[in-house]
């Protein structure tokens, strides 16, 4: 799932700094964002822009992790707002709605250990490569 | 690329699994949801009965409660459904009304028998109400217009007698949306049929009524004030009637039928 590559050069200490910092933005902002799934990626997406002209390295993984809140956007929007219909309108909690927000719970689960796992390692000058979203950023990234 | 396209196809794979894994469980079982649910339900029920049963006077002459109840367990024989989760009451009242609770009671007014003309037209709004209860529209309604949380707290106690006054104001003389009462006239109407009562009385029922109210004959109709887009309604119920080969076999006889408008009458 995840991968620890060499990179195609040695990053310095500043740029491993912030390169770790994209990803802490996403945590941080998961935290403050609850139960509002936009804003984690709003954050990132800030922190994105703000990286954009960066080194390499840096924007290699400020695009991974926007790239992977994406994906968790889209997944977390539709719980939120199966939740908000659930509370507010006609519609019923079933085992469909439970079903869901457990696979939801587990994928977010496992975005936020790896997100964990990769600031560590970035912030030590390790290049991490996750599973799908590291051949993705590949493709859009270039040096 | 392709590794890429590989990769991305696994982990929507990898999604939809574990969702169809999980979607196996019973959860609301597993949850006891369901269980919590029926206790809200039942809670409320008695909360709004115990409200209308204060400021109206039950009928309880056993001639007339008796014969409804005959009608109501002909109804929910035929339809398979459980007849004791019902909680029939019939509430002197002038009005022409007819509503339903939580935990399945339904409030007849005699004003609503004094006016059917034929025990099939009063057998219309009963399955019309009936639906509602196992379509689960009463629940569904409080939750739109009052909220979950301020639900689960009025049977807790912690809330007034404010919100419980409004919210059964809101059950007795507001109409369901349009799409539930839609639901709740084609289950009325598969009711019916089942139960051998032709539901063209239950559209005469409701078209007369409109009549009544246009040309202001009646006063007390809120039955028909709270249920509106009449024509719609009677023709729908007219085109799902000719769909099936409906037969009227009264479930009362038509002496027993009179002899309740004449205790109703009566005790007014």
């Amino acid at each position: 799932m995840i991968i620890t590559k060499s990179f195609v050069y040695e990053p310095g200490e500043h740029e491993a700094e912030k390169a770790s910092n994209s990803y802490l933005m996403s945590l941080i902002a998961l935290i403050a964002g609850l139960p509002l799934p936009i804003v984690n990626l709003f954050a990132t997406l800030f922190f994105y822009i703000g990286n954009r002209k960066g080194s390499f390295f840096v924007r290699w993984h400020c695009t991974q992790a926007l790239l992977s809140q994406l994906s968790m956007l889209i997944m977390n929007s539709f719980g939120f707002w199966w939740t908000i219909s659930i509370i507010f309108t006609e519609e019923t909690l079933s085992n469909r709605f439970i079903a869901y927000i457990i696979t939801v719970f587990l994928f977010n689960l496992t975005e936020f250990i790896a997100t964990i796992y990769t600031a560590i390692n970035t912030r030590k000058g390790l290049h991490v490569e996750w599973w799908f979203y590291g051949n993705l950023t590949n493709l859009i990234c270039k040096d | 690329m392709k590794k890429l396209v590989f990769q991305g196809l696994l982990t929507i794979t990898l999604f939809f699994t574990i969702l169809f894994v999980l979607n196996q469980i019973d959860w609301m079982r597993i949850l006891k949801a369901e269980q919590v649910s029926q206790t809200v339900d039942k809670k409320l029920g008695e909360l709004y009965w115990e409200l209308f049963s204060e400021s109206e006077e039950e009928i309880e002459n056993i001639s007339i409660t008796s014969a409804i109840d005959s009608i109501l367990t002909e109804i929910c024989n035929s339809n398979y459904i459980d007849k004791n989760k019902i909680k029939l009451h019939i509430l002197e009242n002038n009005e022409i009304n007819a509503f339903a609770l939580p935990d399945g009671h339904i409030v007849i007014y005699s004003g609503l028998i004094l006016a059917s003309e034929s025990e099939a037209e009063f057998c219309g709004v009963l399955c019309h109400e009936i639906a509602h209860i196992e379509l689960n529209h009463v629940m569904k309604k409080l939750i739109k217009e009052v909220g979950l949380s301020t639900l689960l707290s009025m049977t807790t106690g912690s809330n007034g007698v404010e919100i419980l006054n409004e919210s059964a104001k809101l059950l007795s003389s507001n109409a369901y949306d349009r799409k539930l009462e839609r639901e709740a006239d084609a289950e009325a109407v598969n009711f019916l049929i089942k139960s051998k009562i032709d539901p063209e009385s239950f559209a005469t029922f409701l078209f007369r009524l409109k009549n009544n109210s246009k040309e202001g004959n009646i006063m007390e109709l809120a039955w028909i004030n709270t249920h509106p887009n009449i024509e719609e309604r009677v023709n729908n119920i007219i085109k799902q009637r000719d769909s099936f080969a409906a037969s009227n076999k009264p479930i009362l006889s038509n002496e027993t039928w009179m002899n309740i408008k004449v205790l109703l009458e009566n005790d007014h």
